[in-house]
């Protein structure tokens, strides 16, 4: 994508740095904070794990090669960076990363940014239990409505692997979501 | 099947590739017991400060990490500069230049007479210098001219008579 291309070199650029990264955070910043809530799923969590993601980006665009396309590239970053803060999390508290998903779901009920209902916060439990490639596959698909080309670029993986990881997590979370 | 000529709009690339695929993927949600929203909400005007928030956080300074045990770095310092300073003796001890007699400043040697009680006796310092090349004014501190000699005797002597003139061993 040329404007793509355009925006890194401006990035690059001293003068034009803090235009371009304006330009960059306005661009992805909602795109990037739903992608990390699904993850981290506080708002408070979310915020600082976005803005950590945003600080990274503008600190290492040097590095930035082009290889991959940028939004895919601040997306693995933005993958990164909440899942390191949830290990941190759980190391923290000295829980297992399964009890801390538990306890965030159950977190939910008091967040006053939560305004789900009954089967709403039962799916963030059927989320929950997923292991945590079919549970960012899903949430890429299903609710930012992503392709498989762009989950693939960012996650690295086949677009066959992601299909066959999409169609397990629909299908668990929906026999979770029938189950009482 | 007639051409439409006229048809001025255009789709993306490879829309139609995909359509069934994208179809079949809006029928399955629609059917599906999946709720289509998550129920996650964010703060009044959280999008609209953010970009103010990264910039301020971006202009902090990052805080300089001081280490707990941060005397132990002194240690390692102290030990190091301790095992530079022996290594540097034990290569330089044998390397030391033997210093000489010449080595030695003329004012230094100049200094050590002045300040040193030599406890030497006339006779001492006359077997070591040679009488016959000592001068008058090589003791003295200020050199005897004669003007100076003619000046104290024409002060001193009252009568040219009392110079005994006469001894033979003036002739």
């Amino acid at each position: 994508m040329i404007a793509e291309e355009a925006l890194v070199k401006e990035l690059k650029q001293k003068d034009s740095q803090a235009k371009a990264f304006e330009v960059l955070v306005n661009t992805y910043k909602e795109r990037l904070y739903w992608h990390i809530r699904r993850i981290v799923l506080n708002h408070d969590d979310a915020d600082d794990v976005l803005q950590n993601t945003f600080i990274k980006v503008y600190k290492n665009i040097e590095g930035f090669k082009g290889d991959s396309k940028l939004y895919s590239w601040m997306y693995r970053i933005a993958t990164n960076e909440a899942l390191t803060f949830l290990k941190q999390k759980s190391k923290k508290t000295e829980i297992s990363d399964q009890e801390l998903k538990t306890a965030m779901v159950e977190n939910l009920q008091s967040d006053v940014y939560f305004e789900g209902d009954e089967i709403q916060m039962k799916l963030q439990q059927a989320l929950a239990i997923l292991p945590e490639k079919q549970k960012l596959v899903f949430n890429m698909k299903y609710f930012q409505e992503m392709k498989y080309d762009e989950i693939s670029e960012v996650l690295e993986t086949s677009v066959g692997g992601l299909k066959a990881s999409y169609h397990l997590a629909v299908k668990k979370i929906e026999a979770y979501l029938k189950s009482d | 099947m007639k051409k439409n000529h006229k048809n001025k709009f255009k789709t993306p690339e490879g829309y139609f590739d995909s359509f069934n695929e994208r179809l079949m993927e809006k029928i399955a949600k629609e059917e599906s017991i999946i709720p289509k929203a998550d129920g996650f909400g964010v703060p009044d005007d959280y999008f609209k400060n953010l970009n103010d928030n990264i910039i301020s956080k971006l202009d902090e300074k990052e805080p300089k990490v001081i280490p707990l045990k941060s005397y132990k770095k002194f240690y390692y310092i102290a030990a190091s500069i301790a095992a530079i300073a022996i290594l540097t003796l034990a290569i330089n001890w044998n390397d030391q230049p033997q210093l000489g007699f010449e080595d030695l400043a003329s004012a230094e040697i100049d200094a050590y007479f002045d300040t040193t009680d030599m406890k030497l006796s006339s006779y001492e310092i006359a077997e070591v210098v040679s009488i016959d090349e000592l001068e008058l004014n090589d003791v003295l501190e200020n050199s005897l001219e004669d003007e100076h000699i003619l000046e104290y005797l024409d002060e001193n002597i009252n009568d040219i008579e009392e110079l005994d003139l006469e001894n033979e061993y003036y002739e």
